[in-house]
């Protein structure tokens, strides 16, 4: 079902709805680049990559998907925490400052993702790293307008939309982008650097009309409702698809690393050549590998590939939903279009439900 | 801005200009070799700081260079006295590193981390522990609370198990222990030596010398993974109920503050949630024991 | 230790093309302050000297020749550290695949009349005949992880090595799979620590690092075979470099 969060008559609603022409767009854009890092999809291999831009006609902001998330510029996969010198045992924190960036071009289910891991990195003990680089950002959002490719199932997962989570939001409607605004920053940032109008009768009629045109494009792939998920991971604990998933998956870990929800790390010390200084890095790790869960004694408290993936399944599933009160998977299809034997979020969810309603477990 | 961080002190609530990931300093003002394995580092924290820590709870301790390693607390809050105890396993890079320290080197520290044992909630109760090798290490800290206010508590029955003679941790106490009327402690071994008298056998062995009043005993076990199963048996055998069974889990604690995800137990993390918990609370994840 | 109290170290080559070496002296140039912190004390390939007290020594090749296993020997009794430098040594290496045909094809096909003057076996990893304390993997190994093993060593503290597949490296990077460039790729079973260096640049791994600990060998064939390789074609790309690990693997299976 579409939503219709724009009014038809802006002057009763006060409806924060503007419009920027393509080309007001780019000027836009232009303007932010001597202010502002500007990250935007762009083509990358045969693929694309949300990357600096330095100049606006890099940017694709038609791209179907990325193979790495934009949380890369939040969580980056490797990064220092802290400087050290063994000489006196000091820490010494000296973080780079980020430069004030605007993120462009975001899916509404990195949106999601997002909105995710600002909860897990800013609730209980906050992550000054992850927020430090988050606070200097601004989001601007895209809403889709067709499936990025069979893999995509974000309808299921009430990801297909968003209605915070960015300070700018745009809809494509052919010849500008309507221009939702999300917070005070970004109608400054709209105020500063650009030309926009408000919407006309006619441009929100247009908007509209778009909206309601792209919902019949996605289909529906979970073969039960997404509210259902949480408690069909919950009896799913035994069932013997997990055994099956171990045999075949490759451990490879790219189901998780190019997963925008999944933040899991690793914190390892490197030190120069002089011995004395050194840094604390994290990196991205995964819960997919052998000894994500052994300790040093060597027990490994999830050794077989099998209890691997239904820990997976069950974080994007259950466990991140139970904590952050958002769903582990948004259902950009990143991970299936990674994995080499086949294992997917929809063939795994609809699987545990087949079983389920046929008691066969 | 370049800042040497001081020792982050207990905080509550969110703090949002302080890296949860930079470790303070301590000073290691006395080392004592347990075993060939194991030694006990005395810690001291800067202008006479408290931990305040619970017994059961661990720190993450750093070598700089080497790395970061979760290692739980054994001296008990009734004698921190400006300083704490880490008894250390030599077994991975960190610990390596941390027995080649010396006497006045500094160590990073952040902690105390993870839910401990709810004491107070103990007194008046019969105490049953059933450590097995190095999870006398994180019990050691409860126990000396315990002995501290011993009146508070009922009878201490000490149940403690390791791989041969040589790998008993804390002689010196074990044996102080044995000597107290107002303790019960009994000791066994996998495999013995020539000079060994006592028990051989695993520590469930040892559960048929004891009677104990179940509905006031609270029981206590900490030990390799493998363990857990067995003593719980024997706990539950005993007639003892599952709210007064407490585990102390060892998983990989990396981060400490409930993000890394190492740690998990389905969808707990024991870095948060743990590493004690009432058994009665982690019966139903598939991941526990 | 040397009299300035800097361990030394000392490099050694056999059955190999010395690309290796060639690596060391490479990281030497963007590292010179290597040389603040270890003394090298023979390194055929880079000087003249030939010290033989040394504590850590690094040893390229694999062994080939029956011949030369006093030689190795006599390293592993001086080092208190013995490090594999490189495939050959780690694995056997190109070397190894010899053993897919007679010894005597091989002899006459390489040496011709002069076949019966060289003497030689099946070449081996290093680890076959001495203990082998850590390997740094690769053909060529990375100048990057050379010094950081170098760096962990002499810290006391287990080298960095990982033991995870480079798949991992090779999407942090957010390079496109090759196998949906329709390339095949032994990414998935073999050890990271390259930087996927091959990937990045549109070739296929062939796992010249060797493989990781617990490989799904059998759901790797079957991604193969989808891909449309024969058996005779995955063979061919699994032994590569690890001919020596693949007939010890049939050899354990009987």
């Amino acid at each position: 079902m579409a939503p219709l969060y724009y009014s038809i008559t802006t002057e009763e609603q006060n409806v924060s709805l503007t419009i920027l022409s393509k080309s007001a767009f780019q000027e836009f854009v232009a303007r932010l680049l001597p202010h502002y890092r500007v990250v935007g999809p762009v083509p990358h291999d045969i693929g694309y990559s949300f990357e600096e831009i330095q100049d606006v006609t890099e940017l694709r902001m038609e791209y179907p998907t990325t193979i790495l998330p934009p949380k890369k510029w939040f969580l980056p996969p490797k990064e220092t925490l802290f400087k050290f010198t063994r000489k006196n045992g000091g820490v010494i924190q000296d973080p780079p400052e980020t430069p004030p960036t605007v993120i462009l071009g975001v899916h509404t289910c990195d949106l999601h993702a997002i909105q995710l891991l600002d909860t897990v990195f800013s609730s209980g003990q906050y992550d000054v790293h992850y927020m430090g680089r988050r606070k200097k950002t601004l989001i601007i959002s895209i809403e889709c307008l067709s499936p990025c490719d069979e893999h995509s199932f974000c309808k299921d997962m009430g990801t297909l939309t968003a209605d915070e989570g960015y300070d700018l939001h745009l809809t494509d409607l052919g010849d500008s982008y309507a221009i939702d605004v999300g917070t005070q920053a970004g109608a400054d940032l709209l105020q500063n650097y650009s030309s926009s109008s408000v919407a006309t009768k006619e441009e929100i009629q247009k908007l509209n009309a778009v909206i309601n045109a792209k919902w019949p494009k996605f289909s529906y792939r979970l073969d039960f409702d997404v509210s259902e998920l949480s408690s069909i991971m919950e009896l799913s604990m035994k069932s013997p698809l997990w055994e099956e998933l171990g045999n075949r998956c490759l451990a490879c870990a790219s189901c998780t690393n190019v997963c925008p929800t999944c933040f899991c790390f690793d914190v390892k010390d490197e030190v120069e050549l002089d011995l004395v200084t050194g840094q604390r890095v994290r990196n991205w790790d995964s819960c997919q590998l052998d000894d994500f869960a052994t300790v040093a004694g060597g027990h490994n408290f999830r050794a077989s590939r099998a209890l691997r993936q239904r820990h997976r399944f069950m974080r994007k599933g259950k466990y991140i939903l139970d904590a952050h009160k958002h769903l582990g998977c948004v259902g950009c299809g990143r991970c299936a279009r990674a994995c080499l034997v086949n294992i997917t979020p929809v063939s795994t969810f609809n699987e545990l439900y087949r079983q389920q309603e046929t008691g066969s477990h | 801005m370049v800042t040497i961080a001081s020792y982050p002190q207990m905080q509550t609530g969110t703090i949002m200009d302080r890296d949860i990931y930079a470790p303070g300093l301590g000073t290691i003002v006395n080392i004592r070799p347990l075993t060939s394995l194991e030694k006990v580092f005395t810690i001291q924290l800067p202008e006479g700081q408290s931990l305040g820590h619970r017994p059961g709870q661990f720190m993450e301790v750093s070598v700089f260079g080497i790395g970061e390693a979760p290692i739980s607390i054994s001296s008990s809050p009734s004698r921190s006295n400006g300083t704490f105890e880490l008894c250390a396993r030599k077994v991975g890079d960190v610990t390596t590193a941390l027995h080649n320290l010396k006497v006045g080197d500094k160590v990073g520290l952040r902690g105390p981390f993870g839910r401990g044992f709810p004491y107070e909630n103990f007194r008046g109760k019969d105490i049953l522990f059933a450590p097995g090798g190095l999870g006398l290490a994180p019990l050691r800290s409860l126990i000396n609370q315990v002995l501290d206010e011993r009146n508070l508590y009922g009878r201490v029955i000490i149940l403690y198990g390791a791989r041969n003679p040589g790998e008993l941790l804390f002689k010196d106490e074990l044996k102080a222990w044995s000597e107290r009327d107002d303790v019960e402690l009994m000791l066994t071994v996998d495999r013995g030596d020539e000079a060994w008298t006592g028990n051989v056998g695993v520590i469930t062995t040892l559960f048929k010398f004891i009677s104990i009043y179940p509905r006031n005993t609270v029981a206590i076990t900490c030990g390799p993974p493998v363990m857990y199963r067995f003593v719980l048996m024997e706990f539950i055998g005993k007639g003892i109920s599952e709210g007064n069974i407490y585990l102390s889990l060892e998983r990989k604690m990396k981060c400490g503050v409930g993000k890394c995800g190492h740690c998990q137990i389905n969808n707990i993390y024991a870095c948060q949630s743990g590493p004690v918990f009432p058994y009665k609370e982690i019966k139903g994840l598939e991941e526990a024991l | 230790m040397s009299s300035n109290g800097k361990p030394k170290i000392a490099f050694f080559d056999f059955t190999s093309c010395e690309g290796c070496q060639l690596t060391v002296i490479d990281s030497l140039q963007d590292h010179p302050e290597l040389l603040n912190v270890v003394e090298i004390v023979q390194f055929r390939e880079a000087m003249t000297e030939k010290g033989e007290d040394y504590q850590i020594a690094f040893v390229e090749g694999s062994c080939s020749r029956a011949s030369d296993e006093p030689r190795l020997k006599k390293i592993r009794q001086q080092a208190a550290i013995v490090v594999a430098l490189g495939a050959c040594a780690h694995l056997g290496g190109v070397n190894a695949l010899k053993a897919l045909h007679p010894l005597d094809e091989v002899r006459k096909y390489v040496y011709g009349d002069k076949a019966d003057w060289y003497e030689t076996y099946d070449a081996r990893p290093i680890s076959a005949v001495i203990d082998v304390d850590y390997a740094i993997p690769g053909c060529p190994i990375d100048r990057n992880e050379f010094i950081s093993v170098v760096k962990a060593l002499l810290l006391g503290k287990k080298p960095p090595i990982p033991d995870y597949p480079l798949c991992v490296e090779c999407k942090l990077k957010g390079n496109v799979c090759l196998y949906t460039k329709g390339q095949v790729c032994l990414g998935p079973v073999t050890r990271a620590g390259c930087g996927a260096i091959c990937p990045s640049f549109g070739a296929s791994c062939e796992a010249c690092r060797g493989f990781i600990t617990n490989p799904n060998d059998n759901s790797m064939r079957e991604v193969l075979i989808e891909a449309g390789l024969t058996v005779e074609d995955i063979t061919s790309i699994y032994t590569m470099f690890t001919t020596y690990q693949v007939r010890e693997k049939i050899q354990q299976k009987g």
